[in-house]
């Protein structure tokens, strides 16, 4: 996966429209330095993208979200939903002050065409100082979320290995017979 | 959360000269050493696989469906079979035939689930545990003609994978056929099970107690060792203070 550096400063919209291929992943590196897009609603997420401008593809905000749904619904063991519920009853907390921000931001953002890169870069880190505080405490919400549903990669490699024996075995034996008219037998 | 079996329909199969094949046969199968099953484990009350455990093995499953049709052929299930466990040729493909209930020369994540699950239960001598939890299914795979009812011929056939022995064997046909047919059906099929556990359950306890003896043992011979050298200790200090 590759994971593009974001630009800190909001006013790097011009180059967010610059790079219409960025990835919807991508929005985790994302979330840890725009201080108020931290904490949004999975919802918004794709949102948030296309207002900034970044070329986001409606297929992987829709990817994106289906994973965060099946995510919230428990796909992992009994002990990990009760975490999830926990960060997600925290989430609900700042989901109301959020969304305030998020309107602010977005009429900041409608309305930058015309205005000023330092006045708005201005309104908005005052916004983000305020919610800087309640982003600490839930980092790389959406890059946890995204892990939560892989496997351990030790796990992958001893599974792959493993299949890839097994295939090779089951090729070697089949091999000799591939192209005759009679079915695979066993050796 | 558990991962429960779903049940197979009944269908005819004959497989008596394989039976005759195993008869004497009851080799105990162990699991390949680091292979990926041998990481697995069941849970001990319910004979059954976590959540978290049945998405790694689905995830295996699908690295060995490499036709994509989530299915494994004969080939591909008698390889899998041959590098995880110490089965041959033949007990492969019983088991092969037994998990193919539909008949269509392969085998879908269910069968391959509940094959995990025995083997781990084999792995782990929970054998009598699994056969109570889940005897209807069992029942089902043992129920090769379809009939209903359960020869003693299906249970030597099958004696490798639930390591029932010709002891219990004899008991089972002597004290549970209620019928008099010399076959099981489920309800009698059913007592054999919840017999089978009592009586793996009270080896369990006897084992216990005799763990819990032989501490007590030694705890006796310590304390009575600290009784003799207080005694020692005190008898000196008497004659010492008699001096």
């Amino acid at each position: 996966m590759e994971e593009k550096p974001f630009k800190a400063s909001l006013g790097s919209h011009g180059s967010d429209k610059s790079s219409p291929d960025n990835d919807i992943r991508n929005l985790w590196t994302r979330s840890t330095l725009s201080q108020p897009k931290l904490n949004v609603p999975r919802s918004s997420v794709g949102e948030n993208s296309d207002m900034e401008g970044g070329g986001i593809s409606l297929k992987s905000r829709r990817w994106y979200n289906q994973k965060a749904g099946r995510d919230s619904d428990g796909g992992w063991e009994e002990r990990d939903d009760g975490e999830d519920k926990g960060s997600f009853k925290q989430e609900d907390l700042n989901e109301s002050s959020l969304l305030e921000l998020e309107l602010r931001r977005a009429s900041s953002l409608g309305s930058r065409l015309g205005e000023d890169v330092d006045s708005v870069t201005d309104t908005e880190m005052s916004s983000s100082e305020s919610s800087l505080s309640i982003s600490k405490h839930t980092p790389h919400r959406a890059y946890w979320m995204e892990q939560q549903n892989r496997l351990p990669l030790p796990l992958m490699e001893l599974m792959e290995n493993e299949a890839l024996e097994i295939l090779t075995k089951a090729l070697r034996s089949a091999a000799p017979l591939l192209g005759r008219p009679c079915s695979c037998s066993l050796p | 959360m558990l991962v429960v079996f779903c049940t197979k329909g009944a269908l005819s199969k004959g497989c008596q000269e394989v039976t005759r094949a195993f008869t004497l046969m009851s080799a105990t199968m162990k699991l390949k050493q680091g292979s990926f099953l041998w990481y697995l484990y069941l849970d001990k009350l319910y004979c059954l696989l976590s959540v978290r455990n049945v998405k790694a093995l689905l995830e295996y499953f699908h690295l060995l469906d490499v036709h994509h049709n989530n299915t494994l052929n004969d080939v591909l299930f008698y390889h899998f079979l041959h590098h995880v466990t110490s089965w041959n040729r033949t007990q492969i493909m019983i088991v092969f035939n037994m998990l193919d209930w539909n008949a269509m020369g392969e085998i879908g994540f269910d069968q391959f689930y509940m094959l995990v699950c025995i083997l781990l239960a084999q792995q782990n001598h929970l054998e009598e545990q699994f056969i109570f939890r889940h005897s209807r299914p069992v029942f089902e795979l043992l129920d090769l003609d379809g009939e209903l009812r359960i020869g003693a011929e299906n249970f030597h056939m099958y004696n490798f994978l639930f390591n029932i022995k010709k002891q219990d064997l004899r008991e089972l046909y002597h004290d549970f056929d209620i019928t008099g047919d010399r076959r099981l059906n489920y309800k009698e099929f059913k007592l054999f099970t919840i017999f089978t556990m009592d009586k793996y359950q009270e080896r369990q306890k006897a084992e216990k107690d005799k763990d819990k003896g032989k501490k007590d043992l030694l705890k006796k011979k310590r304390l009575h060792h600290v009784n003799v050298s207080l005694k020692q200790f005190l008898g000196i200090n008497v004659s010492e203070s008699r001096l």
